[in-house]
């Protein structure tokens, strides 16, 4: 890693750039361990978390839009609700169905619904949020194909905000791939395409989070695959180094993060997903 | 008798408009007690009303009775900050919040760094000042840096957590936080107070070249010299893209120091 990649802040005059790949694979109907949802439930309350995170940062004044500090794009990949079938298409759903990359106040402005959601961390509260994702399963797990797409779109994107922080892609799946290879290339071969993508500072981040219905021991940003069950290893190998920025976000959520750390969370629980988008997500918003 | 001539430049973070400007930046002749005061806060970017947070506590600091703190004791100061956070929440603006907006004022509030500079004539001049974060107050004589408070080096910037919220509950906590610097005056002294991102190049340049920083500093005479230093700056990458703000107050002490002769107004 570069050792001057990392260090561009999020602004308006540089936006950052964030892509959630969502696997709807019909694994993710399992319940996820003893919290009385499926995997799906939880994943999507993250994924709609994480963006209600990212519009209330991007929220700084009364009866001001939320600025325009990121694009973000939510693809799934499994079952297809637009075009019913086994795919890769855009998340979201209501105004934004279809939409890839869209900016926060647009975004912030158009969700699906605001309902009643559940805690995040399993608390007995409940409260009204905006949702732009649906929990949805059923299917295969073509990662491939979801990391070609999210590619076409990094591509782009890199290309029109050269200075700005390198892209963010987070990969949330529970399963194996099952479209490897694809199109003539494998999955290392579609994380590297990926993952060289760059703007002047750094190459695209790549991060992946492994889900298990079952309750084992988490394994936080793990500097070597040494250890991981399947397929551990694969993601690992697939994973960016953990750059400065979420290093020191990973530290002051109590992690311990050795040199060498890539950006996989293996075995997550439900509450721990929100924390691993939220240290995935955090780019410094003042320079460093 | 001590007087200062003040004047306060500022620019927004490059890409951001004039308004969205959310440091403060302000200066008294004579509050508490008939000594100048002035004062600079940089409002979080991450926070909610940060501008607005800002400029109500350097506008209460130098403001005149019951809105400025009486002294620069923790006890003064809690005191102080207990009235001005109650006064930022008691804003009509707030009546008409969006769920999202609404959600972040309780959920995180606003936050500054702050530093508040009062100067004494008795027993003998002197400058006082409290800071709470990497907002930095130079104290400069004949071109040369005499003290810089706090004494911050360049890889201190951007980590330093202190700061004034919003919230009550963090109040006293940020107040024990608080340091306090002084330092003796004499005719002619500068004070410079300098937010993170310009008191950072400061900091850096004052090693590398304090020659003409100091005179440059001294020199710059119009808002539009202080844009082009920055637009420079930024534009080799010596400096953030950050909110930047400079107060340079110019100290006379004797009662020989003639006033400014001359007032600039900028078109």
């Amino acid at each position: 890693m570069r050792m001057d990649s990392y260090r561009q802040s999020v602004s308006r005059a540089d936006p950052g750039c964030v892509i959630i790949l969502l696997d709807r694979s019909d694994s993710m109907k399992l319940r996820w361990g003893n919290t009385g949802s499926t995997l799906a439930d939880g994943a999507a309350l993250a994924v709609n978390n994480i963006l209600l995170d990212m519009c209330i940062k991007a929220t700084a004044e009364v009866n001001a839009p939320v600025r325009h500090y990121f694009d973000v794009g939510v693809f799934s990949y499994g079952a297809c609700v637009l075009q019913p079938g086994e795919g890769v298409e855009s998340a979201f759903g209501g105004p934004l169905a279809g939409r890839g990359l869209v900016p926060l106040p647009e975004l912030a402005e158009h969700p699906m619904a605001v309902r009643t959601e559940p805690s995040i961390d399993l608390m007995a509260v409940s409260a009204k949020m905006p949702v732009w994702v649906d929990p949805v399963h059923g299917y295969r797990t073509p990662m491939c194909q979801a990391i070609a797409v999210a590619g076409g779109h990094v591509y782009d994107w890199a290309a029109a905000h050269p200075n700005s922080f390198p892209p963010i892609v987070i990969n949330i799946t529970d399963g194996m791939v099952t479209d490897n290879p694809y199109d003539g290339a494998s999955l290392p071969e579609w994380g590297k395409r990926l993952t060289s993508i760059e703007t002047n500072d750094g190459p695209t981040l790549f991060f992946n989070v492994f889900l298990s219905p079952s309750e084992q021991d988490e394994i936080m940003f793990p500097s070597t695959p040494a250890g991981l069950p399947q397929p551990g290893p694969d993601l690992f190998g697939l994973s960016s180094d953990l750059p400065q920025p979420m290093i020191e976000n990973a530290r002051v959520d109590g992690y311990d993060v050795q040199p060498g750390a890539r950006g996989l969370a293996f075995n997550v629980s439900r509450s721990t997903l929100l924390k691993v988008l939220q240290i995935g997500t955090r780019v410094p918003d003042r320079p460093m | 008798m001590i007087r200062s001539r003040t004047v306060i430049y500022y620019a927004p973070k490059r890409g951001n408009a004039e308004a969205e400007w959310e440091d403060g930046g302000a200066a008294s002749p004579g509050a508490g007690g008939g000594r100048p005061r002035f004062a600079v806060a940089d409002g979080a970017t991450q926070g909610f009303g940060s501008a607005r947070w800002a400029q109500h506590l350097v506008a209460g600091f130098v403001g005149a009775g019951a809105d400025a703190p009486p002294g620069l004791s923790p006890g003064a100061l809690f005191g102080w900050l207990e009235t001005m956070q109650a006064r930022w929440y008691d804003d009509s603006r707030l009546a008409g919040a969006s769920a999202i907006e609404r959600l972040k004022l309780e959920e995180v509030g606003s936050f500054a760094t702050f530093l508040g500079c009062e100067l004494t004539p008795e027993p003998r001049p002197r400058w006082t000042a409290v800071a709470l974060g990497d907002t930095v107050l130079f104290h400069v004589r004949d071109d040369r840096l005499v003290t810089q408070f706090p004494a911050l080096s360049a890889a201190d910037f951007g980590y330093n957590p202190d700061g004034v919220s919003t919230k009550p509950e963090a109040l006293r906590e940020q107040v024990g936080r608080a340091l306090t610097g002084e330092g003796a005056l004499a005719d002619g002294d500068l004070l410079y107070v300098a937010t993170d991102a310009f008191a950072h190049w400061m900091v850096e340049q004052n090693l590398r070249d304090p020659g003409v920083l100091w005179p440059t500093l001294a020199g710059i005479a119009h808002p539009d010299t202080f844009r082009r230093l920055v637009a420079d700056r930024r534009g080799c990458g010596d400096m953030g893209n950050d909110d930047v703000t400079l107060l340079r107050a110019q100290v006379a002490v004797s009662a020989s120091v003639p006033e400014p002769a001359y007032l600039v107004v900028c078109l």
